[in-house]
């Protein structure tokens, strides 16, 4: 596979309420345009990644307000796949590379969620659960709360550990100017924070964000000289059940495990080969399902290794760098596209603070649901 | 949102299929956040629970105590109305599951 990411581009996270979607998505295009050395009108098409902008925002017909705002007429589309609607753009514009009917395609993932109430925000979400899951009056910290208690009975993982992951993340996201949170936390602020849904708190959970972000995608033969590209080395996507209860396993993801081994089959890459990657900590408890997931660390293990710092900046394998969705920020359609500008940018060389010393291979990991989709990337230098 | 009571007659059908039914509590969480429509009953308890054919089902506990919040807790399911009316004013009905013995 060799599709290139040019430019890249992320907005300030967090709670942006002077700001409209039209003005967040102008700010990223422009960038990732720029930083490319491309021209709007060299772009072949758009996608777009949201989850809520209809049921939140009543703006449905998204790829065409995109254009509308950039001022071109070129294909454009929305993708939907809850909060991994941005991987799933992503994935959407590298097909569309492959397919060779376009050779340079604009990725943008853009959300707005923090302009309504919590009530009205928890339940558009529940949209990405299963209608028994919205009778029940489930949220989706809960349904990670069920996890994160199957999790913790079967490998006897602790809310300490789970808290761990978000000191971690915080402590990254204090050296990006672009998180939402900029400030470390103890694992006792995190262990005394309000209950949302039990066993997970506050400070366990992704908070509720505003933002975009933006790359341009480019087929092999159009690269020129002005850029070093980041390719795009596997593009992998799985699904499974909307709902929990349809699951034989709550301890695991099956579609990030399945769309991990295409990926690395894709890639010939193997899990010991990556040196840096964004995943999908929408709750402390994701994080560590998802590295063993990954297969980054055998199962049951990978909350005793996180607390004991192994992924954190300074060590072989490097883990949301960007501060993840914990503190830099979830704005839903928008995180999937933020993952893969923070790997491109440490692939480069230009992560700033946060940058993992000689980072040549990189992954994002982004779910939608509980897991009912799981999309995957590896790139490198 | 508001509540569609075609929907409602429809899924009335389902529950039919569930109710009575006895398992045992495989997980659970208590909701402190509600979404829209249970803001009066937050916190709650809902339980993933698994029936004796291995199928499994989740809804909020309800006539409970705090020494019914476990893992391996029997219950059974039984109807109860499930949220606030919406602008319709029909008051939807489905699945709880109760402690039992």
């Amino acid at each position: 596979m060799k599709v290139a990411v040019l430019g890249a581009s992320t907005s300030k996270f967090g709670e942006l309420w002077s700001l409209s979607p039209r003005v967040l998505l102008k700010e990223v295009v422009t960038e990732a345009l720029n930083s490319s050395h491309l021209k709007l009108g060299e772009i072949d098409a758009i996608f777009v990644g949201n989850m809520l902008s209809g049921i939140l925002g009543g703006q449905e017909h998204l790829g065409a307000f995109v254009a509308e705002e950039l001022g071109v007429t070129i294909p454009a589309f929305k993708i939907e796949g809850a909060c991994a609607s941005g991987g799933l753009a992503v994935h959407a514009g590298v097909t569309s590379i492959l397919s060779t009917l376009y050779k340079k395609v604009l990725v943008v993932g853009i959300e707005k969620m923090t302009d309504h109430k919590p009530e009205d925000t928890t339940s558009a979400l529940m949209g990405a659960g299963s209608d028994e899951e919205r009778t029940s009056g489930a949220t989706f910290p809960s349904l990670y709360a069920l996890i994160a208690r199957a999790h913790m009975e079967k490998y006897g993982t602790t809310e300490e550990q789970m808290a761990q992951v978000s000191v971690k993340n915080h402590y990254h996201a204090s050296l990006n100017g672009k998180a939402q949170f900029t400030f470390p936390i103890t694992v006792d602020q995190v262990l005394k924070s309000p209950l949302i849904a039990s066993p997970l708190k506050l400070l366990d959970c992704s908070p509720v964000s505003d933002g975009a972000a933006a790359i341009v995608l480019s087929s092999e033969n159009e690269i020129t000289q002005k850029i070093k590209p980041v390719w795009i080395t596997a593009s992998a996507l799985a699904t499974d059940t909307l709902g929990l209860a349809q699951r034989k396993d709550l301890t695991s993801l099956s579609s990030a495990q399945k769309a991990a081994q295409k990926a690395y089959k894709q890639s010939g890459l193997k899990p010991e080969d990556i040196d840096v990657a964004e995943v999908h900590d929408c709750f402390s408890i994701a994080e560590i399902i998802a590295m063993e997931d990954l297969g980054f660390f055998p199962r049951g293990l990978a909350a005793k290794n996180i607390a004991l710092g192994k992924t954190r900046l300074g060590n072989k394998l490097v883990v949301n760098t960007s501060g993840g969705l914990k503190a830099s920020g979830h704005p839903v359609g928008a995180t999937g596209v933020k993952q893969i500008v923070e790997i491109t940018n440490q692939l480069r060389g230009v992560a700033g603070k946060k940058q993992v010393k000689d980072a040549q291979i990189g992954l994002t990991h982004n779910v939608g649901g509980t897991g009912a989709t799981a999309v995957i990337h590896i790139l490198r230098n | 949102m508001s509540i569609s009571p075609v929907k409602i007659w429809r899924n009335q059908k389902k529950i039919a299929n569930i109710l009575n039914k006895t398992g045992k509590i495989i997980s659970y969480s208590q909701v402190y956040v509600p979404p829209s429509g249970f803001e009066n009953e937050a916190p709650y308890p809902i339980v993933l629970v698994e029936f004796i054919d291995k199928k499994r089902f989740l809804a909020q506990l309800t006539d409970w105590k705090s020494i019914n919040l476990k893992i391996g807790q029997k219950v059974q399911a039984v109807l109860r109305k499930t949220r606030s009316a919406g602008t319709e004013g029909v008051i939807p009905y489905g699945i709880k599951f109760k402690p039992i013995i």
